[in-house]
């Protein structure tokens, strides 16, 4: 049997989710292009176009490019440690030892908790004098009373992506350990007959046979890492300084506390170039390196 | 010499999962102390009390906010199940450019942030004369779980619901409708039940949308009452009920997750990892 028995008119099917799908998703995005070239503030609806002078004003200041660099330096320190530490992680879980299952539901807790709650706890982890992390380096007799990861301008960007890194690791663990079962017993037995050893096992079949679960996790990571806001918001409200402001946190404070929209949405559309830019070069990328796999 | 070897892995493995879940661990044990036990938190579960709670279930107006997270994430969850499978099953079965084109369609949208979009949203449903009420958010929850919903319909579809499970009914001359929601729906299982896991977890835990929409205190779900204890986290005297209110927040999700933890591993994996 082939589509010639399936009808045309199936395509009813799509309506519901399409209108959804183009009344608040795609239109909105449209109309941020419209809006972009607007000294648009929300509450007169009648607006000029005053072409290109939002983004000049947005490269002009500085606000481009601090927060398209913070959001560039936190989406790749999230990938390669949220990735790296999931990995290993599925590996460990990965061997035959009792209670993985057990390990595995440990490791998997944090993704249950909403951004907000992760958020709060995560500020009391950093809190200088008092907080977890200067407690217990106090308990070790080194001074921790001082450390304010989040108040200093050179660690707080860090401080955050490790939260998020900490929240996601559950999710790409769990991804990379269906792929690790995915791999035949026999081809290890038959690695090891061979003679081959444990690192060349793990490097000519384990990760050859990750590719999916691998391409998976980048390309999740890599939209995750561009969508940079929860702890940057909860957290530091984009400071000290700029130093955490992401570009959402930019567009989310310039539309909402200084009521610019058309600004905002100038920078929403800077934003929107990159993250298609860069998801497109990587999914392409990634897809290519697969199939050659 | 095998038994050694496995026990310093079991303890190497339990103390890099328990530093993992400190923050979480610490927490819990001092949303458990009462407000003058507030020195040495290192000092876990010294004491059991559920003062911190109390205060916390008052302030967060818990029962309310529970009763709205709960409409709010099974109102969307299920209007999600039946728009995207139903959108996935033309998507599947037709093979011409439009349905490759909606596939490539509805997936792009999952690369696009929420808080970028949202002033021309806001305009849209203002525009559209949609009141502000509690159930706005749904709206938007429906909108955001399209991609990866349909994705995941999507795929189950073509990999495991041949074409011949409709046979007898295709010559029955059974209609669309029937075959769909009689014959290929109920087969659409386990991957209804990845949908309404991962796209449940995120609107259950969602504030950003709630706070672009509700305003009131009693309208609040779960993740939007606790924006109520923004500030407190900087305040070394308010952690005891903060950490019972996170607690509280998460309460629900880890009692469903402690049930049907075999659901939430398999259904993250279903589609994402091919056999």
């Amino acid at each position: 049997m082939n589509s010639a028995v399936m009808k045309k008119t199936m395509y009813w099917f799509v309506i519901p989710a399409l209108a959804f799908y183009l009344v608040f998703w795609i239109v909105p995005i449209l109309k941020l292009f419209q809006y972009s070239v607007t000294d648009y503030n929300g509450f007169v609806q009648s607006y000029k176009y005053i072409g290109f002078d939002n983004f000049k004003q947005l490269f002009k200041d500085g606000i481009a490019g601090s927060s398209l660099a913070n959001t560039l330096i936190y989406t790749l320190v999230f990938v390669v440690f949220s990735n790296l530490v999931s990995l290993c992680l599925a590996f460990i879980l990965n061997m035959k030892i009792r209670a993985t299952g057990l390990y595995r539901t440990a490791a998997y807790i944090p993704t249950l908790f909403s951004a907000i709650v992760v958020g709060f706890i995560w500020s009391y982890v950093y809190m200088p004098e008092s907080g977890l992390l200067a407690t217990v380096l106090n308990w070790f007799h080194l001074n921790g009373s001082d450390l304010n990861l989040l108040g200093t301008y050179g660690t707080a960007l860090y401080a955050i992506t490790t939260v998020e890194i900490w929240k996601h690791i559950g999710t790409s663990t769990v991804i990379f350990l269906a792929g690790l079962q995915t791999v035949p017993q026999d081809m290890i037995e038959a690695g090891k007959m061979d003679g081959a050893n444990s690192w060349q096992i793990t490097k000519l079949i384990r990760l050859p046979m990750l590719a999916t679960a691998i391409t998976i996790n980048f390309t999740l990571s890599i939209i995750n890492g561009l969508k940079a806001f929860d702890y940057p918001f909860i957290m530091t409200n984009g400071g000290p300084g700029r130093a955490t402001t992401t570009l959402l946190v930019d567009i989310f404070n310039i539309a909402f506390k200084e009521q610019q929209f058309g600004k905002a949405s100038a920078l929403a559309v800077i934003s929107f170039a990159v993250i298609i830019l860069i998801t497109t070069y990587f999914v392409l990328k990634l897809n290519k390196r697969e199939v050659s796999a | 010499m095998k038994l050694a070897k496995q026990s310093v892995t079991h303890v190497l493995i339990s103390a890099l999962l328990i530093i993992n879940l400190l923050p979480l661990i610490i927490a819990l044990s001092s949303s458990l102390r009462s407000i003058k036990n507030m020195t040495n938190p290192l000092l876990l579960f010294n004491e059991f009390t559920l003062e911190s709670y109390r205060a916390a279930f008052t302030k967060m107006h818990f029962m309310q906010a529970l009763t709205n997270s709960l409409v709010l994430t099974v109102a969307s969850v299920v209007i999600v199940v039946i728009f995207t499978a139903m959108a996935a099953y033309p998507i599947a079965r037709l093979n011409s450019r439009i349905s490759k084109f909606l596939y490539i369609f509805f997936l792009s949208g999952l690369v696009v942030p929420s808080q970028m979009v949202i002033i021309p949203i806001v305009q849209t449903i203002q525009g559209l004369h949609i009141p502000s009420s509690q159930y706005t958010p749904i709206l938007m929850f429906i909108t955001c779980s399209i991609p990866f919903s349909s994705f995941l319909y999507t795929g189950f579809i073509k990999s495991s619901i041949p074409i011949e499970v409709e046979e007898s009914a295709l010559i029955d001359g059974a209609g669309l409708l029937r075959r769909f929601w009689q014959i290929v729906f109920p087969l659409l299982i386990p991957v209804t039940v990845s949908v309404v896991i991962t796209q449940g977890v995120w609107i259950w835990n969602d504030y950003f949308f709630n706070m672009i929409f509700i305003s009131k205190a009693a309208q609040s779900p779960l993740p939007l009452a606790m924006l109520g204890f923004m500030g407190d986290q900087t305040n070394p005297t308010a952690w005891n009920v903060l950490f019972a209110a996170c607690f509280l927040c998460a309460l629900p999700l880890l009692v469903i997750f402690a049930f049907l933890q075999k659901f939430f591993i398999g259904g993250l994996t279903v589609g994402s990892v091919k056999g």
